[in-house]
């Protein structure tokens, strides 16, 4: 199994193998990630613009956003196990921990009262996310600060 | 403080509630972004920078605080997140300013450092809007 994010190279790593690999920064469940916590951000934004409160098709997007980002943080960790292991290590595994609970906080933030702010606050959720996942590829690439 | 304790429950609004629902979202990923980095701080290599550290740390309990008390709608709430808001502008303003002009003390990034410029300077204006919504907010109900 490929690993998920390009991560430097693995402990027993074999001789004149890149530290990362640039193809598997591009994974599609990363891609997958950032689309769909990009696209509840442009629900969020367009039913606050429309003075709505988020609906069904904003909340799915984000319920949608929430689980792939789950399974992004299961698959990054399944391939910590294997020994992949990127230089801040620490990092890493606190952000694919933190990024978990972001969109389902935001998601039930928006419905506890559900004006037109609550589609903001899934788009900051959305946001949030977005960077996230892109600060854990510059970790795993061993680029990030 | 609260003479008028009673009256004051409905002479103000919820900071929690409409617009201010988005300011508590952008406190909390700040509480869960300072929360994280402390936490490996101190856990990774806390000898290395403790001053610095131990800030993340301070700067960690204050974003939760203030996400707490902006959340919440109780008699300390208000009094409260006004003190977060406090600090948080002091704390921000004085690492910001220090980590400028005494690089060697903070080698490694807080929050805070360089006025929050690490974080799109949000750090620097959340605090004046949080201060902002509270004064707001202290009234009755205005169209919003």
């Amino acid at each position: 199994v490929r690993p998920l994010f390009s991560l430097c190279r693995t402990a027993g790593g074999r001789p004149g193998e890149l530290p990362w690999h640039r193809d598997r920064v591009h994974s599609p469940l990363v891609a997958a990630v950032v689309m769909l916590s990009l696209l509840a951000l442009v629900c969020g934004v367009v039913v606050a613009v429309r003075e709505r409160p988020p609906g069904r098709v904003t909340l799915a997007v984000t319920g949608l956003a929430a689980l792939v980002t789950l399974v992004q943080s299961g698959v990054a960790g399944y391939d910590l196990l294997q020994g992949r292991r990127p230089p801040e290590l620490a990092t890493y595994v606190g952000y694919l921990v933190g990024i978990v609970v972001v969109l389902p906080l935001a998601g039930a933030w928006a419905v506890a009262e559900r004006t037109r702010w609550s589609g903001i606050v899934v788009a900051v959720g959305g946001f949030t996310v977005a960077v996230m996942t892109a600060r854990l590829v510059m970790l795993a690439r061993g680029t990030g600060v | 403080v609260f003479e008028g304790a009673p009256a004051r429950a409905r002479s103000t609004r919820p900071t929690g509630s409409g617009p201010g629902r988005v300011l508590v979202a952008v406190y909390a990923v700040f509480a869960l972004a300072a929360t994280s980095r402390a936490g490996v701080q101190l856990a990774t290599d806390f000898s290395e920078a403790p001053l610095a550290y131990l800030l993340s740390a301070f700067s960690a309990v204050v974003y939760v605080v203030a996400t707490v008390a902006l959340a919440t709608d109780r008699r300390w709430s208000r009094p409260l997140a006004f003190t977060a808001c406090s600090v948080e502008l002091a704390g921000v303003l004085a690492i910001g300013t220090l980590s400028l002009l005494r690089p060697e003390d903070f080698p490694r990034a807080t929050v805070w450092s360089g006025y929050g410029s690490g974080y799109g300077f949000v750090p620097l204006v959340l605090p004046v809007i949080g201060l902002w919504w509270l004064r707001r907010t202290n009234r009755p109900e205005t169209a919003v």
